[in-house]
């Protein structure tokens, strides 16, 4: 069947109205896993915009077709492990999911997801990286990355945005030896269809699935840009699409020819007051972590 | 058929819980609770116990995967201590809102600062307005005992609440004594299966959980859970009284009167320094003191009723407590008999503290209390402030 015959074919689990932003990639990646996972699928949605826009519902409407609830923002793997492991227990094989953003995924929530992924458990944590605390007004967390501007990182006279780079979390959760890690974003979406259709089929440990969003009104474009901006993020070799099957290393989309960092950083305000020196320091990085994955691509594919 | 055999406290609990066959078990281990865990592992890695153990890593995930699994239908189990259960506080209070009778044990264990690894209760009475159902036990006995009857408690319709056996560090997880083990088949008979629908996570009965929630649905949920608090003491007295028929031991249900039909002193205790109290009592008895003894079994929800009843005319009464409660100057459970004698005429009460730290507290200081009690017995004078009980002085 083709890609969009399956995905005809495949039902909406997400109730329809949620309240997302206008132009949100968060929401269209949501509603594409759930609807591939289907209903045979529990989702963790923690706190964060996917939460806070009632995806798990309101009051007492619930936000899905599917069981959902909010787990703490420090413990969706922890709670996902036992719901998973008495499902196996009781013989019945269902989907047992995360879709958790970034604070609650690389912050707070880390050590419960490291633990998970070295135990093996069952599950597949699907983590959104918008790079910051989006539902409250944009937070810097360990996935925003270097130059930032953020309300916790501001900009003035004696600060220029985010210190530190982005925490590396798609390979830190590589290098765990989980059954399944893989990057993904909304501008490819043919390759995010196939990595969640894969990840149903894993029964042997961990996915992980790090998609690659943006947020129109933190990092500031127009909402109509949302599908650009990740795609820039993609060609400027920012959001570097790969998958780990079991140990095996493979860039999915290789980008020969990267456009400029700069077509990339120019395209949002949250990066407009970025030094000469920034600029430097984010394309190094940006070429380090290419030539390393390159490497273990070519190393461990 | 029962057998007995020579059991420290954590072993008790440990039998005690293979013997409620719960689904899921998950704890990190912690001084001085984890014997229990190891326990357990063995049971497992023997093939003598069915129960899907995880290992997670740390207190906070021990609690939340049982909440998951608790959600997705399992009974569950585990235990913790001090640090532990603080580090647990979040999912903690989240596992009795959310109304999941998980059994959880707390091996009491004083809370830091200074460093310390020995008993009392500062850590589960700190934590007494989560929600939870809290019992406090004695002896290896009824810890052993009190586990086979947490999960009827905790998994009753209604009740729907989780429950923490409660007892002290080394002077029962340590200490060994004869225990009185049932028989696997009987406790079988004894325990229900749970069949939880009223919170659930099953892709064929699909729900929410914990939906974003206005205050007047959660005002509801808080009454609904307070109720669930008052309907376990009927729950609590009925399974006691269950278990006495079925295994011959009598634990009160809520609170237990020693020698107090004709007291007309009183002494309060919770937990295994209750021993020493008791000894202390016979002791003044002998001397033709007419003092008596109110153990306190159940602190959560509190027996308010029994409270009033037994503490009634009483001519002075002293509260022991093995914690404290800053700002008040006394321990807690003080704090909780003051509130609930209320509505009685005045009674002097003396708050006592002592045994922090693992200090002993012995029966020389259980008759010092005693004497104590007397004495503003007949002068009526009372500071309302902790009078420490205390055998050398660590400064």
């Amino acid at each position: 069947m083709k890609l969009a015959e399956r995905m005809s074919s495949y039902e909406d689990m997400v109730g329809p109205g949620i309240t997302a932003c206008s132009g949100c990639n968060v929401e269209l990646s949501m509603r594409t896993a759930l609807q591939i996972l289907g209903p045979n699928t529990i989702v963790a949605v923690p706190p964060g915009c996917m939460g806070g826009v009632q995806s798990v519902g309101w009051a007492d409407k619930t936000g899905m077709k599917i069981p959902v609830f909010f787990p703490l923002l420090d413990n969706t793997a922890s709670m996902l492990s036992g719901i998973k492991k008495y499902y196996e227990r009781i013989g019945r094989d269902v989907n047992v999911v995360a879709f958790a953003g970034d604070g609650a995924s690389v912050d707070a929530g880390f050590q419960a997801l490291s633990g998970a992924a070295e135990r093996g458990d069952n599950i597949i944590y699907i983590c959104y990286d918008n790079e910051g605390y989006m539902n409250t007004g944009f937070q810097r967390s360990s996935s925003t990355s270097l130059g930032s501007w953020t309300s916790t990182t501001p900009v003035g006279d004696a600060s220029h945005g985010k210190s530190s780079h982005k925490k590396d979390m798609p390979m830190i959760m590589a290098m765990h030896d989980i059954a399944y890690m893989a990057t993904a974003s909304p501008a490819y979406m043919p390759d995010l269809i196939r990595k969640i259709e894969k990840a149903k089929t894993i029964k042997d440990g961990l996915v992980y699935i790090h998609i690659y969003n943006s947020c129109t009104t933190g990092w500031g474009y127009p909402s109509e840009k949302s599908i650009d901006i990740v795609r820039k993020g993609v060609k400027s070799r920012f959001m570097p699409i790969y998958e780990v099957d079991h140990g095996k290393f493979k860039l999915n989309v290789d980008i020969k020819d990267p456009i400029p960092l700069m077509d990339y950083l120019s395209s949002m305000k949250k990066y407009k007051h970025l030094s000469e020196q920034q600029i430097e320091e984010l394309q190094k990085y940006v070429d380090d972590k290419w030539k390393n994955l390159k490497t273990l691509c070519e190393v461990m594919g | 058929m029962s057998k007995k055999q020579v059991l420290n406290g954590n072993h008790a609990a440990a039998i005690g819980a293979l013997l409620a066959k719960p689904d899921v078990v998950a704890a990190y281990p912690i001084t001085p609770q984890t014997p229990l865990v190891e326990y357990f592992s063995q049971y497992v890695a023997d093939g003598v116990m069915d129960s899907t153990i995880v290992e997670p890593e740390s207190e906070h995930s021990a609690m939340s995967v049982l909440t998951g699994a608790s959600l997705a239908g399992a009974r569950t189990f585990t235990a913790t201590s001090s640090q532990g259960l603080s580090l647990m506080f979040e999912p903690y209070f989240r596992a009795s809102t959310m109304r999941l009778p998980i059994v959880m044990n707390i091996v009491n264990r004083e809370m830091i600062s200074p460093q310390t690894v020995w008993g009392g209760p500062q850590d589960s009475l700190t934590v007494r307005d989560a929600g939870w159902l809290q019992i406090y036990v004695e002896d290896n006995q009824e810890i052993l005992d009190m586990n086979i009857q947490a999960f009827k408690i905790a998994e009753h319709k209604d009740v729907l609440l989780p429950i923490n056996i409660c007892y002290d560090g080394f002077y029962l997880s340590h200490m060994t004594e004869g225990v009185e083990v049932p028989d696997q088949e009987d406790v079988a008979n004894f325990i229900p299966p749970y069949k939880p629908t009223h919170v659930k996570l099953d892709p064929e009965t699909p729900m929410a959980v914990d939906p974003l929630t206005p205050g007047d649905y959660l005002q509801y949920y808080r009454e609904l859970h307070m109720e669930a608090m008052d309907n376990a003491k009927k729950v609590i007295k009925e399974v006691n009284d269950e278990f006495a028929a079925k295994f011959g031991r009598d634990y009160f249900g809520l609170v237990e009167p020693y020698k107090m039909e004709d007291a007309e002193y009183v002494l309060v205790t919770l937990g295994s320094l209750t021993g020493s109290a008791r000894i202390a009592v016979d002791l003044a008895r002998e001397k033709g003191v007419k003092v008596g003894l109110v153990k306190i079994r159940c602190l959560r929800p509190f027996p308010k009723d029994e409270i009033v009843e037994l503490l009634r005319d009483r001519k002075a009464i002293g509260v022991i407590d093995r914690n404290v409660s800053f700002g008040w100057h006394t321990g807690i459970v003080y704090q909780e008999i003051k509130s609930a004698t209320s509505t009685l005429e005045a009674v002097p009460t003396i708050p006592f503290v002592g045994g922090l730290g693992g200090e002993d507290l012995t029966t020389d200081l259980m008759s010092e209390a005693i004497e104590k009690v007397l004495e503003v017995a007949d002068n009526g004078s009372i500071e309302n402030k902790a009078y420490w009980l205390i055998n050398t002085k660590g400064r």
